[in-house]
C-alpha cells in the first residue's frame, strides 16, 4: 500500500516537488500503479538470471587521446557561465 | 502499394520531372496547410529543407548519381539529436536546447542529402501513447482529427500519414512506432536492439529503446532501415545490421513460411481487429504460408515487467535533467537543491513525474528485490518463450494495438488503461526483437487496423519479407490515403 508519506520521500529521492495539493491525487495514481506492478509476483520465474538483453560482453579497444567538443559550443546551452564554466548562484 | 514512394519520387527526381527544390516547396506548403489540423510538426526546417534540396538539384544538373533517399523529403522525431535545431522531447525541461552533434542516423541521412523538412511531435520524452502528454499538446489523425495519431511517435506518423513527409524516424521503446504507425494507416518497423545506433537519441529507457523508420509501404520502410542500420563506435549496445540488405528479399516466395499465431496475443482484443487478423491468416494460407498456433503464457506480465523496468531505467536517465548544463530552468530559488527539485518540477509533465516517481520506487531499499530484481528475472523467462516459438515458426503475426484509434483527450484521464493499449507491443521490445506493423484494414467506424509482424532477432529480412508479401497480395484493401497533404 503506498501512503502520502511514501510518496513525499520518493518525491525527495527523485528530487521533485510534489505540491501540497496534488498530495493526494498522485498517492491514489502510484497506488494504482504499484498495485498493477504487484501482479508479477503471481509468476513463476525460470530460475534464468537475466544478464542483458543483446548478450553482450565488454568490448575492449585501445584508449586513443582524440578531440571532444568544443567547450564554447557546450556552453552555449547553458543558462549560466562564467570563465568558461557552467554557473549556479547562489542566491537569486 | 508495392512500388514506394521513395522509389518512385527517387525516380522522379532522376528523370527530371520535378526538381527537389519544387518538390520540397510542395511538402513546405502543404506543412503549412495541414499542420494546423494535425499537429505533427513542432518545429519546420525550410532553409535546413531548401539548402539540402538546392544541393540535390546541383547534383542531377551535373549529371552525378544519386543514392536512393538522396532529395527525398522527410522528418524527425523531437528527440533524435540535430545539431543547431532545437531539439526538445517535447518538454518544457528542454526548451531552446540546441544539441552540439547528430545522431548518427540523421548524421547518416544528412550525409546522403535527406531533405529535413522539420521535427515531429510526440509524448514528452517519449512517455505515452497518444502523443497528448507533449508539451505542444497531441498529434490529430489524419484519417480523423477528432481522433489522436497515438504514440509516442504521433507527430512522425501524423505526418507521413497525412502526406506532409514521406518518410520519418521515430523511436520505439514499447511500441511508440508500431501503436502510431497502426493508428495512422502506415507502416512502422522497430528493428532489433543494437541493430540501429541510438547515439544521439534522447534516452527514455536505454535497454528498450530502438530508431525506426514510419512510412507508407513496406519496400519504404525496408530502404529506409537498410541505411540507417549498422554498427557504431559511439553506441556501446550496438550490433548492426545482419545479413544483406532487406530490400534484397522483399519479393521472396513465402511458400511454406511457417507464421506463428499465439492466442495470448488475442484476448482482450476488439472484434473488428480479431476479424481483420483471422482474414490476413487466410490472404498467408493462400500465399502458401502455413499458420502454426501456438500458447505464450508469460505474455501476461510483459507489461507490468516492461512498465517497472522502462520507470526504473527512466528515473536513471532522466536524472541529468538539472537546470544547470542546459534547458528549463527555474527563476528564483534559495539553494541549488532546491533550484533543481524546483526545475524539475515546473518542467517535467505530469506523466513523466508519475513514471520517474514509479521508477525510483521499484529501485528503492525494501523494494528493489520485490520489483525491479523480479521483473528483470520475468525479462528473462519472456525472452526465452520467444526462442521456443521461433524454433517452431518463422515469424509472428499479432495485431499491433487491441483497439484503433482513440478520441483525444481519453487516454488522459485514466493511465492504467493508457497503459494497457501497449499490450501486443510491449514484448518484442522485452525481447529486443524486430516487428513491423503494416496496415490490414479499417473498423466499423473506417478507421485503419494494424496488424505485427514479429520476427527473431536480425530477421528484419524475414519479417519485411513477410509483410511485403501481405501488402501486394491485399493491396487496395488495406491502405487509404488520408484526404491531407502532397497528392502526386
Amino acid at each position: 500500500m503506498v501512503t502520502r508519506e511514501d510518496v513525499i520521500n520518493i518525491a525527495r529521492l527523485s528530487k521533485l516537488y510534489i505540491a501540497e495539493e496534488d498530495l493526494d491525487e498522485m498517492t491514489k495514481a502510484m497506488a494504482d500503479i504499484v498495485k498493477f506492478a504487484d501482479t508479477i509476483n503471481n509468476a513463476s520465474e525460470d530460475g534464468v538470471e537475466f544478464d542483458n538483453i543483446n548478450n553482450l560482453s565488454n568490448a575492449f579497444r585501445e584508449d586513443e587521446v582524440v578531440p571532444s567538443y568544443d567547450r564554447d559550443e557546450i556552453l552555449s546551452n547553458a543558462n549560466d557561465t562564467d570563465e568558461g564554466h557552467f554557473l549556479v548562484r547562489k542566491r537569486v | 502499394m508495392a512500388e514506394g514512394m521513395i522509389t518512385r519520387f527517387g525516380r522522379m527526381l532522376r528523370d527530371k520531372e520535378l526538381s527537389c527544390t519544387e518538390l520540397t516547396e510542395k511538402y513546405l506548403t502543404q506543412i503549412e496547410q495541414a499542420n494546423g489540423d494535425l499537429n505533427a510538426y513542432v518545429k519546420v526546417t525550410p532553409e535546413e529543407a531548401l539548402k539540402t534540396a538546392k544541393a540535390v538539384d546541383e547534383k542531377i544538373a551535373k549529371g552525378e548519381e544519386l543514392s536512393a533517399l538522396e532529395g527525398i523529403p522527410m522528418t524527425l522525431k523531437d528527440n533524435i539529436s540535430t545539431k543547431g535545431i532545437e531539439t526538445t522531447c517535447c518538454s518544457k525541461i528542454l526548451e531552446g536546447y540546441k544539441p552540439i552533434y547528430n545522431a548518427t542516423v540523421w548524421e547518416t541521412l544528412r550525409n546522403s542529402n535527406a531533405v529535413l523538412l522539420g521535427k515531429t511531435n510526440m509524448d514528452e520524452f517519449a512517455m505515452g501513447s497518444s502523443s497528448e502528454t507533449s508539451y505542444f499538446g497531441g498529434s490529430a489523425n489524419p484519417h480523423d482529427i477528432t481522433r489522436v495519431a497515438g504514440g509516442s511517435s504521433g507527430g512522425v506518423a501524423s505526418a507521413v500519414g497525412g502526406n506532409i513527409a514521406v518518410y520519418g524516424l521515430g523511436s520505439d521503446t514499447g511500441g511508440s512506432i508500431r501503436q502510431p504507425a497502426s493508428f495512422c494507416g502506415i507502416v512502422g518497423l522497430k528493428p532489433t536492439y543494437g541493430a540501429v545506433s541510438r547515439f544521439g537519441l534522447i534516452a527514455y529507457a536505454s535497454s528498450f529503446d530502438q530508431i525506426g523508420p514510419i512510412t507508407t509501404t513496406v519496400e519504404d520502410a525496408a530502404i529506409v532501415y537498410d541505411a540507417i542500420s549498422g554498427y557504431d563506435k559511439m553506441d556501446s549496445t550496438s550490433r548492426g545490421r545482419v545479413g544483406d540488405p532487406t530490400v534484397n528479399s522483399l519479393k521472396n516466395d513465402i511458400k511454406g513460411m511457417k507464421i506463428g499465431i499465439a492466442d495470448e496475443y488475442l484476448d482482450g482484443v476488439n472484434d473488428d481487429v480479431r476479424a481483420l487478423i483471422e482474414k490476413a491468416c487466410a490472404v498467408y494460407e493462400s500465399l502458401g504460408a502455413q499458420i502454426v498456433r501456438f500458447k505464450l503464457p508469460s505474455l501476461k506480465y510483459a507489461l507490468p515487467v516492461y512498465y517497472i523496468l522502462a520507470c526504473a531505467e527512466a528515473s536513471s536517465n532522466l536524472g541529468r535533467y538539472d537546470g544547470i548544463r542546459y534547458g528549463y530552468r527555474t527563476s528564483s530559488y534559495n539553494d541549488i537543491n532546491e533550484m533543481v527539485c524546483k526545475t524539475r518540477s515546473e518542467g517535467f509533465g505530469a506523466e513523466v513525474q508519475r513514471r520517474i516517481l514509479l521508477g525510483t520506487y521499484v529501485l528503492s531499499a525494501g523494494y528493489y528485490d520485490a520489483y525491479y530484481k523480479k521483473a528483470q528475472n520475468l525479462r528473462g523467462s519472456i525472452v526465452n518463450a520467444f526462442k521456443a516459438a521461433f524454433e517452431s515458426c518463422d515469424v509472428i503475426l499479432a495485431p499491433t494495438v487491441p483497439m484503433t484509434a482513440f478520441k483525444k483527450g481519453s487516454a488522459v484521464s485514466d493511465p492504467i488503461q493508457t497503459y494497457l493499449t501497449d499490450i501486443c507491443t510491449v514484448p518484442v521490445n522485452i525481447a529486443g526483437l524486430p516487428g513491423v506493423s503494416i496496415p490490414c484494414g479499417f473498423d466499423k467506424d473506417n478507421m485503419p487496423v494494424g496488424m505485427q509482424l514479429i520476427g527473431n532477432t536480425f530477421c528484419e529480412s524475414t519479417i519485411l519479407n513477410a509483410a511485403w508479401q501481405y501488402e501486394n497480395a491485399a493491396g487496395a484493401d488495406v491502405f487509404r490515403q488520408s484526404a491531407y497533404g502532397v497528392k502526386l
